[in-house]
């Protein structure tokens, strides 16, 4: 686990965090990963010229301030391993003012950077995967440079809806496991038999045990795992692995079963990232629950969204409720399932692209990975969003796994 | 009488509110409060997720979490206010002051309590500071003695 | 107890930071001190606090301004010392007035003189007929 690194330097630019009374769990989920907070020095006259310099105009003092602060990291004024940006959920101004230091800091700097908008319900433990993240990019940079698997390691995916395992031996996955998660432990166990079995290994012969997702902690000290890691670095790694991208730029999207990612990774290391998670019609349960109202599976989801035309159905929300009863709507006037399967896939995608791809540079090859990105009309409508192709690598529901096996590799002792 | 300053956080109007004779509003007490308070503990100024929550009552769920949690450390002060002092487009403050959607609705509900209120510029040279200092001074001594000394 | 802290920010010529300790050791007040970049800070009972202060203000009526401080002295969460870098928003608040104080303090000087200051003239925006009429005149040369 992280919190036994070194000590990692985070600079805090926020506005707004204490008056929002979340302060405190910042600092609870930066004291977990065994990082602190550093809050960069300015000057008077750095404020005072800071919009001219950064050419914009703000009228909160405190994103002044935020911008100041950047210039200081940028400047060398003060030496940090990683920034956190932060503001006010919903606020505009605050928006454009994070996405543009957020953009200036990794085109200046290349420290690793996350971006978050938070509201007064926000917890240390929301908090804690992206913190993970960010403290691995910067802790971690050998175990990330890794881009082979070598000897006989498993990897777990302990994620919010299904358990993923594999087995992978010289590079090459040997077995695998997918199950619903329903107990977590026993999900795990169920998953990783599964795919002990298809491997033809025994438990006691693996080398090495990765562990990420959700349940990745519990798994973790389930079964002694040598790295216990979250899904931004494992599925980043795991992308760029599987689709055989592991230099240069990349993004990786993974829609959950309760939150989606979007990363920049740059030689598979995550740089810019964002995790959504605050509406479900935004995720892969609106596509479970739109293939269940029209009696498919969600393997079959896919293939039926291909033939059909999202703009022939009038979707009037985005909501995981009224969204598909706006669907189920459009059945009874008409609409043909494969339409209505169609704009189901175009609203999740619709969603991913106007609320979380202003946060990272979007950089061809666009990766798709996770269990959604198996519903083919899904990578479409993205596709057809963003006007770049699509690519969903081979095993890509195993994206957690692979990246946890490939990564606890690096763990084998020699 | 209590007197309402903009910038809240201003030690010049603070300063000159009190040498005048009447007691300053300003945001400092309230921050004050919130530190001395026994048994909180959210650092650093002890603002907690029930200051915004408590913002509701100024602005919807759609305005902004640290606008709300401002507005409660407003609360109490736009609520006293008997008189008020503003600055048109003062120097730049942060903290407390740093929102300018906080700024603009704490300005609004202390003008639509039609309270005696002065507007001034802020001073930009020794001139304007005189004007500044004179204009201030008048509209305090026209508010009368501060309530309770006028029998001392 | 109504605790309060207050700052004396001295931008004098005649009384420094350590003039005002030293004249509040002397006044033997119930007040702690802390002596600053900027001034003082007294922190103690409200209005012991506040009635000391009046005397100390005697001091240099034109030179030492006074405001009430939210955190106490020290205060672990903000202080330079245990916050790793920058300093709390409030102190770049107090620069950019320290700046302005000299002014201050001759208006106040001048106030007590009884001068009345001129009123300094608004100015408008431009008529966008007389505009119209510079530009013309300007491109023709």
């Amino acid at each position: 686990m992280n919190s036994t690194g070194n000590l990692v330097r985070i600079a805090q630019l926020s506005c707004g965090a204490e008056y929002s009374g979340i302060q405190a769990e910042i600092d609870s989920a930066v004291k977990q990963v065994n990082a602190v907070m550093v809050y960069p020095e300015v000057d008077i006259e750095d404020i005072e010229n800071i919009e001219e310099e950064f050419g914009l105009k703000v009228a909160s003092a405190d994103l002044k301030l935020m911008m100041a602060r950047a210039k200081s990291i940028v400047t060398g004024k003060v030496k940090v391993d990683a920034v956190f940006v932060a503001t006010c959920f919903r606020c505009a101004e605050a928006a454009i003012v994070r996405s543009e230091v957020r953009r200036y800091l990794n085109e200046k700097t290349g420290i690793p950077v996350i971006s978050y908008s938070f509201t007064e319900r926000t917890t240390a433990g929301t908090l804690l995967t992206r913190m993970e993240a960010l403290t691995t990019t910067a802790r971690r940079k050998s175990l990330l440079a890794r881009e082979e698997q070598t000897g006989l390691t498993a990897g777990i995916d302990s994620g919010s809806t299904t358990t993923k395992s594999v087995v992978m031996k010289d590079n090459r996955i040997i077995g695998k496991g997918w199950v619903p998660t329903i107990k977590v432990l026993e999900s795990a166990e169920e998953a990783f038999n599964n795919a002990l079995e298809e491997a033809g290994v025994k438990r006691e012969d693996i080398q090495a045990i990765g562990t990420t997702g959700y349940g990745r902690f519990l798994v973790g000290e389930h079964f002694n795992a040598d790295l216990i890691q979250e899904e931004i670095t494992v599925n980043s790694k795991g992308a760029v692995y599987l689709a055989g991208k592991q230099k240069g730029s990349a993004t990786v999207l993974d829609i959950g079963g309760m939150d989606n990612k979007a990363i920049s990774v740059q030689d598979g290391i995550p740089g810019m990232f964002t995790m959504g998670g605050i509406c479900a019609g935004a995720s892969g349960r609106f596509l479970e629950m739109t293939a269940k109202r029209l009696g498919v599976k969600i393997d079959e989801l896919g293939k039926l969204a291909l033939k059909g035309n999202y703009q022939n159905v009038q979707m009037n929300s985005y909501c995981i409720v009224f969204g598909i009863q706006s669907l189920v709507n459009s059945l009874a006037a008409g609409s043909t399932p494969e339409d209505v399967a169609a704009a189901a896939c175009h609203s999740v995608a619709e969603q991913l692209f106007e609320q979380q791809l202003q946060e990272i540079d979007v950089k061809e090859p666009v990766l798709m990975v996770g269990g959604t990105s198996l519903i083919e009309g899904l990578p479409k409508a993205v596709s057809e969003l963003l006007k770049v192709k699509v690519i969903v690598p081979d095993n890509a529901q195993y994206i957690g796994a692979v990246g946890s096996a490939l990564l606890a590799s690096g763990f084998i002792l020699k | 009488m209590k007197v309402f300053i903009y910038p809240t956080n201003s030690l010049i109007l603070s300063d000159l509110v009190e040498r005048f004779g009447h007691e300053p509003l300003a945001i400092m007490q309230e921050i004050g409060k919130k530190v001395r308070t026994p048994g909180l503990d959210s650092p650093p100024i002890n603002i907690t997720p029930e200051d915004p929550k408590f913002g509701l009552k100024y602005a919807a769920v759609e305005v902004p979490s640290g606008v709300r949690g401002r507005m409660s450390l407003f609360d109490s002060l736009i609520a006293d206010a008997e008189a008020a002092i503003v600055v048109r487009d003062p120097v730049i403050s942060f903290g407390c002051m740093g929102c300018a959607r906080t700024n603009e609705l704490v300005n609004f509900l202390v003008r639509a309590k039609k309270i005696p209120m002065l507007e001034v510029d802020y001073p930009e040279s020794e001139e304007e500071a005189k004007e500044f200092v004179y204009k201030i001074s008048g509209f305090l001594k026209s508010l009368g003695s501060r309530a309770g000394e006028e029998e001392a | 107890m109504d605790t309060i802290t207050k700052m004396l920010v001295i931008n004098s010529t005649t009384v420094l930071p350590s003039d005002v300790v030293i004249k509040l050791y002397e006044s033997d007040a119930d007040v702690s001190i802390k002596e600053t970049c900027f001034g003082v800070m007294v922190t103690g009972e409200r209005r012991i606090v506040n009635e000391v202060l009046n005397k100390i203000r005697r001091m240099d009526p034109y030179g030492i301004f006074i405001k009430e401080r939210g955190l106490t002295p020290g205060e672990q969460f903000r202080c330079r010392a245990t916050r790793r870098g920058g300093a709390r928003p409030g102190f770049h608040n107090l620069e950019m007035e320290d700046k302005l104080l000299p002014h201050i303090g001759s208006a106040l000087r001048a106030l007590d003189k009884g001068e009345i200051p001129e009123k300094k003239k608004k100015t408008k925006k431009l008529d966008v007929d007389k505009l119209k009429e510079i530009i013309i005149q300007e491109t023709e040369v």
